[in-house]
């Protein structure tokens, strides 16, 4: 049934569905519609789970750990600072290989005290073995969110789904909900490879010795190859049942494109219409949008802009010292592919300042009109400041 | 280490997992430190010059067990309902959680005890000490005397109370107004102490021939005849009808001879004699004027005493002092000398000097002199030589050879002169005669001052009889040492009393009585500075799971096989009953 829904409220209702039995949260804005909504559906019962108020998110991402430890389905939901203070049970969460499934509303990290989107806070957490899906629209976040529970509990591997601070999480669009029975079908109660049992006492994670360590690491990138395939496999049951699809990735007009646009979250619903525009006009112009981050779809990158001349990622994050991140991934997915387009790096809207269809275009038409990148990332839009300390 | 086969066809997963027990790791191999159980005293107990248990009685109180800890005063004081009445309670001064909200009404704790008590008629299971042969004579049933023939019963010996008037409790009976102390309450807490074995004499007065008569009977005498002869205050028209001496007034009004007085009448002094009078005489209808030569900020009065009798409408005219009363036409023409601070002492208290010229005359119909008592017979004063002569914090033993042992005791020796002092003096000459039975003169210096709750001077009888309180720390605990993130504000209960109104139409008492359910709400709110009230806060806490429950007396114990010694358990103790201390190799 379709119902007009914050993005936040998407993801409560697709853990609702799931039939999550453990939520433990400590609240920050821009996430704290999500957790609102579940306490209240926890409270009146309309979801029969367990919700752990904790301190911080430290420890409600341990308190999870626990949970899943013992065998039960799991969620969270954070945004920066509580995502960056849950750093070290990040490792510990895919290093245990739970199957925790956390919301993560981008924000941007502080200082300055900023709320406003920004990817630099999941981005930031990329080497910590979670599955990380980065979502475009309210639809995209509830679908999302149910299959992060098959595709976690499938390869026990911890799965983030990713949204953009305000221009998802507090928009309202409408979203068909899906039926409980359809959601039941897709996902079965979880059924733990392991579990903690007090029947069959024994004890996890203990000293793992340079003779097993690597073969541990390397198990969790075994899990991480597989989760590619079975993410298809995850789509095509879903889209059985519910009827969607998202993609891991989607190419708009890459076959024919010289130039494509590469984009990730809610600025690929402006490059859209960018995209339209420009088509109109006659420009050769392609849009690929990332949604699965980790694992990184390299394969499905190297094909669909085979063909291109030119390709121009925005990234709305940054690594200091280095370049947006999205571009650093797609060079190094691109640098041993024979006759790869030059990559052109582009960063926008940090701190959630507005990726406008005109700054979509200027990063078209600065690709186009350049033979080469001039540097490794082009800031888009920066202001003049006068009003630095320290001026003579 | 061992993997988990796949359910389906999912690539198995590694990682690390052990079917064997961890208590192999014996994690307590890495502690340099270690936690232990270790009681300290609390400030209040140290504060109270009887030694008592008080932050043991407010967690019995707290459980409910009213029994237990009415007989934990009784162990320290055989008088919780007069105490629980007329006691200054410097403990509560001491209390740390003063520096937290408000002191606990300890107070009016012991009272409610001690109504509880005798409300069920409950009786205490102390036990006597095994018999000794020695036998004292006590000389005086105030609360020195009887204090002392009760600590000497406990401890084993027989002794025989000589009162010289016809009731039994000197200045409980005789001094202290009724509003503050309803003589049922002191019959009962005497006639339970008759019960115990003290075997009490009225109306014998003795003569000074019985120090040397009483060889042949006893083997000590303890004096605790008090201070009842009122000091006069030397000045022309002191001997005019309508002039009166406090002290024989207050008795008088006790022995039910109650005078109606009417117009003004004047009170001379400072102390809780002066107060008593002052509030007696306001009680019976008079309107009071309490002249004291001193500033109302030096009185030796207890403080809560000068505050309720300004209540109850007295005027205190400070830096005045009488100088000539006269007569006139009926009426006592009282000239007043003005006074003047000249500095201040040590203490802060005014040293004053007449101020010159300033004189005024005051009409009054009677007057009452209360400017402080001493021995009634000069043979109770102490001896003026020092020849076998030791002095004590409370008391002063005389030990000479082929003359009996003399302990001078309560008023006559005391550091101050107060009821909870009194029992204080009482209970240390009980242990110093015991002493010098068993082990001699030498020993007792020692031995007394094992039994100090913290560094003292106020002793326990608990410690004294080798009881679980003398494995304390003596180190009294201070607010830096609690964690107070586990207590909750909470007001102190407002104490019930008369209405003011009230209280001068009659004698009733002023203090009224509380329920349990307040008891135990007051006393929930009391620290439990230095002592184990089984909070399991350490339990709880250990992340080794070390601390483990059991049947002693503590209640649990620390497993060292697996204690790190991480120090948790005593930083998040909230009453400072742990210690972490280096470990010894």
């Amino acid at each position: 049934m379709k119902q007009v829904l914050e993005g936040s409220h998407a993801v409560a209702e697709a853990v609702r569905l799931a039939r999550t039995q453990v939520i433990s949260a400590y609240p920050i804005t821009p996430q704290t519609h999500i957790v609102e909504r579940l306490s209240e559906y926890c409270a009146d019962s309309t979801l029969a789970a367990r919700f752990l108020r904790v301190e911080s998110e430290h420890s409600a991402l341990a308190a999870l750990i626990g949970a899943a430890t013992c065998g039960v389905r799991t969620f969270t939901a954070t945004s920066s600072q509580g995502l960056a203070l849950m750093h070290e049970l990040l490792h510990w969460a895919s290093g245990a290989r739970l199957p925790i499934v956390m919301a993560n509303v981008n924000r941007a990290m502080a200082p300055g005290w900023n709320i406003w989107a920004d990817q630099t806070d999941s981005l930031a957490q990329r080497d910590t073995g979670w599955i990380q899906l980065y979502c475009e629209h309210g639809q995209e976040v509830l679908d999302t969110t149910i299959q992060a529970f098959r595709l976690a509990e499938w390869l026990n591997l911890p799965v983030m789904v990713i949204l953009d601070a305000f221009f998802l999480s507090h928009t309202y669009e409408p979203v068909d909900v899906p039926r409980q029975k359809s959601v039941d079908r897709f996902l079965p109660p979880y059924q733990p490879r392991f579990k903690l049992d007090t029947e069959h006492p024994c004890a996890f994670n203990q000293l793992a010795p340079p003779n097993i360590y690597m073969e541990m690491r390397h198990n969790i990138q075994a899990a991480m190859d597989d989760s590619l395939a079975f993410f298809d496999q995850v789509e095509d049951e879903f889209e059985d049942i519910v009827g969607r699809r998202h993609g891991p990735v989607e190419a708009v007009q890459c076959e024919d494109a010289e130039v494509i646009l590469i984009t990730s979250g809610t600025v690929t619903s402006t490059s859209r219409q960018v995209l339209t525009d420009l088509r109109k006009k006659g420009e050769k112009a392609g849009l690929l949008k990332i949604k699965l981050f980790r694992p990184f779809p390299t394969k499905a990158i190297r094909e669909l802009t085979a063909s291109a001349k030119k390709i121009a990622v925005i990234d709305r994050n940054f690594s200091f010292g280095a370049s947006g991140i999205f571009a650093q991934e797609i060079r190094a997915a691109l640098c041993n592919h024979p006759g790869h387009p030059l990559v052109f790096g582009y960063v926008a809207g940090l701190g959630g300042r507005d990726v406008t269809t005109a700054v979509v275009e200027e990063i078209y038409w600065l690709t186009k009109g350049n033979d080469m990148p001039q540097g490794e990332s082009i800031w888009v839009g920066l202001h003049e400041v006068d009003h630095a300390i320290g001026q003579s | 280490m061992a993997s988990q086969q796949p359910l389906t066809n999912r690539s198995p997963l590694i990682i690390p997992c052990s079917y064997l027990t961890t208590e192999g790791n014996k994690t307590g191999s890495w502690r340099f430190l270690r936690p232990q159980y270790e009681e300290k005293t609390s400030p209040c107990s140290a504060a109270c010059p009887s030694g008592e248990d008080i932050a043991r009685i407010q967690m019995l109180t707290a459980q409910g067990s009213f029994k237990e800890a009415w007989e934990t005063i009784l162990v320290e004081n055989p008088f919780p309902g007069v105490c629980g009445r007329v006691c200054y309670h410097p403990c509560e001064l001491e209390c740390n959680r003063r520096e937290f909200d408000e002191p606990v009404a300890i107070h009016t704790i012991e009272r409610f005890l001690a109504d509880t008590a005798s409300r069920y008629e409950l009786k205490f299971g102390l036990d006597k000490l095994a018999a000794r042969k020695q036998k004292i004579a006590v000389i005086g049933s105030g609360p020195s005397g009887l204090a002392a023939a009760y600590f000497l019963a406990l401890l084993g010996y027989e002794s025989d109370v000589f009162e010289a008037l016809e009731e039994p409790g000197g200045v409980l009976r005789w001094g202290i107004p009724l509003y503050r102390l309803p003589p049922h309450i002191l019959n009962e807490e005497v006639s339970r102490l008759q019960d115990f074995g003290v075997h009490i004499h009225c109306g014998k007065p003795l003569s000074r021939k019985f120090l040397k008569e009483a060889k042949n009977n006893y083997d000590a005498i303890f004096l605790g005849c008090g201070h009842s002869q009122s000091i006069p205050l030397s000045i022309p028209g002191e001997d005019l009808p309508g002039v009166e001496d406090g002290l024989h007034f207050l008795k008088k009004i006790r022995r039910g001879d109650i005078p109606s007085l009417e117009g003004t009448v004047a009170v001379i002094g400072g102390g809780n004699t002066a107060i008593d009078a002052a509030r007696s005489a306001a009680r019976l209808g008079a309107k009071v004027i309490l002249i004291y030569r001193r500033r109302q900020q030096d009185m030796r009065a207890f403080a809560e005493e000068v505050e309720m009798a300004l209540e109850e409408g007295i005027e205190i005219r400070e830096l005045e002092t009488p100088v000539e009363i006269a007569s006139q036409k009926g009426d006592l023409l009282v000239t007043l000398q003005k006074m003047r601070v000249a500095q201040e002492d040590l203490q802060g208290r005014a040293r004053i000097k007449p101020a010159v010229r300033k004189r005024k005359k005051i009409r009054v119909q009677h007057l009452f002199i209360a400017v402080g008592s001493s021995a009634a017979e000069d043979w109770y004063d102490l001896p003026s030589k020092t020849r076998g002569v030791t002095k004590f914090n409370n008391c002063v033993l005389v030990h000479r050879s082929r003359e009996p042992v003399l302990v001078y005791g309560g008023d006559l020796a005391a550091s101050i002169k107060s009821v909870v002092h009194a029992v204080a003096s009482g209970k240390e000459a009980a242990m110093a005669l015991d002493v010098l039975f068993k082990e001699g003169l030498k020993a007792i210096e020692s031995t007394l001052k094992s039994c100090l709750v913290g560094n003292g001077p106020s002793l326990s009888m608990e410690i004294y009889l080798g009881g679980p309180r003398g494995k304390r720390n003596h180190n009294i605990v201070s607010y830096e040492n609690l964690n107070t993130d586990y207590f909750r504000f909470a007001p102190a209960i407002s104490r019930p009393r008369l209405l003011r109104e009230e209280r001068l139409q009659s004698f009733a008492e002023i203090n009224l009585k509380i329920g349990a359910s307040l008891a135990i709400r007051e006393a929930e709110r009391c620290f439990n500075c230095g002592l184990c009230n089984q909070c399991d806060n350490c339990q709880l806490f250990c992340p080794e799971i070390a601390v483990i429950r059991d049947d002693n007396p503590q209640g649990r114990h620390i497993n060292y096989d697996y204690c790190k010694g991480c120090g948790l358990c005593v930083v998040e103790c909230p009453r400072n009953a742990m210690v972490l201390e280096e470990e010894r190799l």
